[in-house]
């Protein structure tokens, strides 16, 4: 694996303004999600960093679970297709206050089709944070409610988002310089 | 939710040591696995924020994949030891130095199950890393390679252990006093 240092462009993001505002995400979600029955979904794998941090600021009670999706064939989830739930929720979320968390939003296609699966089981309420947006990239609208960062079109890594599986630990968000990453063999 | 305050016994762990902990086994990490690659399996859901912050102190290559495991049966009838694999991880580990990441071992037999299960795929090293280890409770043997704290057999909450999937964000470990402990309707 390369040093993340020989294929950095930019830091995009740094820990100090991460921190902070993922703090400010958390208070504003413990006012909204006073005296409901708040229930995050995290999709994994991305969006388990921000979701670590972001659950110790949300000081009203609330419950976690997890999906997991992949696509059917290859590009599925590029063209807008179906989505395969590889892991469902172990919670029935009838009634309930849900939160999914998402570390990115760019085609917006993936989310879009959770929303509309988890929506048939009627939750209560049904709202998307994301720690990043990036709004040029999308083609079908997601609305969302919490948003910690809207960025640039660039290829972006570290705080949970990976390249080829890597780098997800970096505590900050850096652009790739794609003439200087050279993908896994 | 009952305020955790009201039911609390002590609290085992607090901030700082955990942090400090944390850190310490993300250096002997990195240390045994120097100049090699990686994979850390988490093991859903306990084992997250654990995951979260221990893989932000590691400084060599590695990834990172999750697992989610259930018991066949419920109570009395869940003793058989078998685990049923509700996610199972997207890597291929043969070949791969791999250290499987546990918020808790007590008995060992869900752990003892699921590190058979991996070995028949071939890793070329499993090691296994507990935040906290209840050795009073081992029912079957388990080798433990990375130990956060040893723990006395009470029940214990926060720092991604959840009692009836609250209290998962404390940032500190604590023992529950059961009988001052009301579930949530």
């Amino acid at each position: 694996m390369q040093d993340y240092k020989d294929i950095i462009a930019e830091i995009l993001i740094d820990e100090a303004a991460l921190q902070k505002r993922v703090k400010e995400l958390g208070i504003q979600i413990s006012k909204d999600y006073e005296g409901k029955d708040l229930l995050l979904i995290c999709i994994l794998r991305g969006g388990i960093v921000f979701l670590v941090d972001l659950m110790r600021h949300i000081t009203v009670p609330h419950q976690l679970d997890f999906m997991a999706v992949s696509s059917y064939g290859a590009g599925a989830r590029q063209s807008g297709g179906s989505v395969r739930l590889a892991l469902d929720l172990k919670t029935d979320i009838r009634s309930k206050d849900v939160l999914l968390v998402e570390d990115i939003v760019d085609s917006g296609n993936t989310i879009a089709y959770v929303l509309e699966f988890l929506q048939t089981r009627q939750p209560r309420s049904l709202k998307v944070c994301t720690l990043l947006d990036k709004e040029e990239r999308r083609e079908t609208l997601v609305p969302i409610h919490y948003r910690g960062f809207s960025i640039p079109n660039k290829f972006v890594f570290g705080y949970g988002l990976d390249l080829d599986e890597y780098y997800r630990n970096l505590p900050f968000i850096g652009v790739v310089d794609l003439k200087k990453y050279q993908t896994q063999v | 939710m009952q305020d955790y305050r009201e039911f609390i016994d002590e609290v085992l762990v607090d901030e700082k040591t955990i942090e400090k902990r944390v850190a310490e086994l993300g250096s002997q990490i990195s240390l045994a696995f120097a100049g090699q690659e990686l994979l850390i399996v988490c093991l859903l859901r306990g084992g997250l924020t654990f995951t979260a912050d221990l893989t932000r102190h590691l400084t060599i290559p590695h990834s990172l994949d999750c697992m989610s495991l259930s018991s066949y049966g419920v109570g009395r009838y869940a003793s058989s030891g078998n685990v049923r694999v509700n996610l199972d991880l997207m890597t291929n580990i043969e070949g791969r130095n791999v250290v499987l990441v546990e918020d808790i071992v007590d008995s060992g037999r869900t752990l003892a199950h699921v590190l058979q299960m991996l070995k028949t795929r071939e890793p070329r090293n499993l090691k296994v890393c507990v935040l906290l280890d209840k050795k009073y409770r081992r029912e079957v043997p388990v080798e433990v390679d990375y130990v956060g704290f040893d723990v006395p057999d009470k029940y214990v909450f926060g720092y991604g252990i959840d009692i009836d999937e609250h209290y998962r964000n404390l940032r500190f470990i604590a023992s529950a006093d059961m009988k001052k402990y009301k579930k949530t309707p």
